[in-house]
């Protein structure tokens, strides 16, 4: 009950969100804000033109190149930094440092160094993405129960079997949830990077953005923000259904 | 005093553990607490021994030292002539008060944790977790998580993951400490059920005495920081025992003579 109350109160504000931008829409003209009716009319034809989707599938397989390094790179520097005070102390001022900067002041310096193809979009996601996973990964690592380890060590466990039998599983619910975090500011820099150099999705997006109409520029956000909730969703499902205890222990962290 | 006489020693079965000397000081900040100072106490072998003592006067340190998870500064713990201080999977399960169990892993699979870590083939450890989930009364739940069992269940588990690699001192702390009365009852009956079909030593930490007494063939009372044995109690009672038995006269007086006896030791 409570869930479908909420669920309902969403989709009222969701309702008067659209009435109210339908109304500002007439009012201000499609040149400033294209109203909902005439978003949707555009929206068919992005999706019949193709562009759209063309263009998201290529931007978002380089995308993925970038943030799956940030995984593979992330997630064991994360956890070695929360497990071992050298690499803890050796690693930290450089994620602290890096994880304040931001993404966009990085990108004219790295068309300059390694130019504006491949290589670009791939640094930029991965430099976006790659300290909240070690960020996450770290804090998870440093929450592992001294106890359960004790345990471990109770029943006869060994370093390396304590390593893969408790502080891996222990961690495996922070690991997801730094992917997702992660995911979320790749796609975001996926587009910056690609706005910056006019190629892609966010290529696509700027060039809409020179046209007289607003109406194809909030269809391509729309679709950018679907795809991002999407891949949201999927991690948390995929981090539920390999992980029945996950949730249980998102709870608790 | 007629049924509190201590036995003196060398009488009855040999000895299963010798803890020899064992002093444990924690250090903080500038000063050094002293936990256990010089303790030592001989367990039989196939004994029910309860540790009985207030609040922070050691017992759980003494089992986390005889289990090895805990190093002890000097002393010995001896199991079966073997000596076994600070070392950790020889011959020791222990049951945690707060269960403990590892919530990723199923019924089945935390009870076949100790198996798996000392090399037993899955089939084969499957097989014997299996035993024991059903020894314990759990074999509709083998394949749930532990969050999806009770307070009680999750401390079966716990008990059938100690047994399963057939320790030969099995090692209580609490283990009820944290459930319910009826639950509590249930389970100390349970748990005398499965001992007295499958012998073996048992050390058991409680600061009730009440469950001492039903439970225990000897009781050390221990006597408040740095943990001391104060009395050793000789429990007169015949098995099995019953829930009857808490309510029988003698034993409402030995739980009042060993009321005084730790009231006695809270002023020293
Ligand atoms: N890791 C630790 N560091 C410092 N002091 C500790 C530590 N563990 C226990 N102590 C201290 O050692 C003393 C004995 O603790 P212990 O847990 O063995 O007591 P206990 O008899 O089991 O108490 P309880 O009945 O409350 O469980 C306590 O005073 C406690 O404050
Ligand atoms: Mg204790």
């Amino acid at each position: 009950m409570e869930k479908l109350r909420s669920i309902m109160l969403a989709c009222v504000g969701f309702a008067l969100f659209l009435g109210l931008w339908e109304i500002g829409g007439r009012i201000l003209g499609s040149a400033l804000l294209a109203p909902p009716s005439a978003v949707a009319v555009d929206y068919v034809d992005l999706l019949r033109q193709g562009d759209m989707l063309r263009e998201l599938a290529g931007s978002l397989r380089q995308m993925a190149v970038g943030f799956l390094a940030a995984c593979i790179v992330g997630m064991p520097l994360g956890v070695a930094m929360g497990r071992s005070d050298v690499a803890d102390a050796i690693f930290r001022p450089w994620v602290s440092m890096f994880v304040v900067t931001s993404t966009a002041a990085l990108i004219p310096l790295f068309i300059l160094t390694i130019g504006t193809g491949f290589m670009l979009r791939v640094t930029i996601v991965f430099l976006a993405s790659v300290w909240y996973i070690v960020l996450t990964a770290y804090n998870g690592a440093r929450g592992v129960s001294p106890m359960q380890v004790a345990v471990a060590r109770s029943f006869g466990a060994g370093t390396l079997q304590i390593f893969w039998k408790v502080t891996l599983p222990a961690i495996y619910p922070f690991l997801i949830t730094g992917a997702r975090i992660g995911l979320v500011h790749a796609i975001r820099a996926m587009v910056l990077a690609e706005m910056f150099v006019i190629i892609g999705y966010g290529g696509l997006i700027h060039r809409s953005g020179l046209l007289v109409d607003t109406g194809p520029v909030l269809g391509l956000l729309i679709t950018l923000m679907i795809v991002s909730l999407f891949f949201n969703w999927l991690l948390g499902e995929a981090g539920r259904r390999l992980a029945p205890w996950y949730e249980q222990q998102r709870v608790t962290l | 005093m007629s049924e509190l006489e201590t036995r003196p020693a060398g009488t009855g079965a040999p000895d299963k553990l010798e803890i020899r000397n064992v002093t444990k000081y924690y250090h903080g900040r500038g000063n050094s607490l002293p936990v256990l100072e010089n303790f030592s106490l001989a367990v039989k072998d196939l004994e029910f021994l309860v540790l009985l003592g207030p609040s922070g006067c050691g017992k759980s340190t003494l089992l986390r030292i005889i289990d090895g998870i805990e190093t002890c500064d000097s002393g010995q713990v001896v199991l079966d002539g073997k000596n076994v201080t600070n070392t950790t999977g020889d011959g020791r399960g222990m049951v945690f008060q707060s269960f403990e169990l590892f919530p990723w892993r199923k019924v089945i699979d935390n009870v076949a944790f100790g198996l798996e870590v000392t090399g037993v083939g899955k089939a084969e450890r499957l097989d014997i977790a299996r035993e024991y989930v059903n020894l314990v009364g759990l074999s509709a739940f083998e394949h749930s998580y532990p969050h999806e069992l009770s307070g009680g269940m999750q401390q079966r588990v716990g008990i059938a993951r100690a047994l399963a690699i057939k320790p030969q001192v099995l090692l209580m702390d609490e283990p009820y400490g944290a459930l319910d009365v009826q639950t509590r009852d249930l389970l100390q009956d349970e748990l005398l059920s499965i001992w007295e079909r499958q012998r073996k030593t048992v050390i058991f930490v409680t600061h009730s005495i009440e469950e001492a007494l039903y439970l225990a063939d000897r009781i050390v009372v221990m006597s408040p920081r740095p943990g001391r044995i104060e009395q050793i109690i000789d429990v007169p009672f015949g098995r099995p025992r019953r829930d009857a038995l808490k309510s029988d006269p003698e034993f409402l007086a030995l739980r009042r003579e060993i009321w005084q006896i730790l009231k006695k030791g809270a002023r020293v």
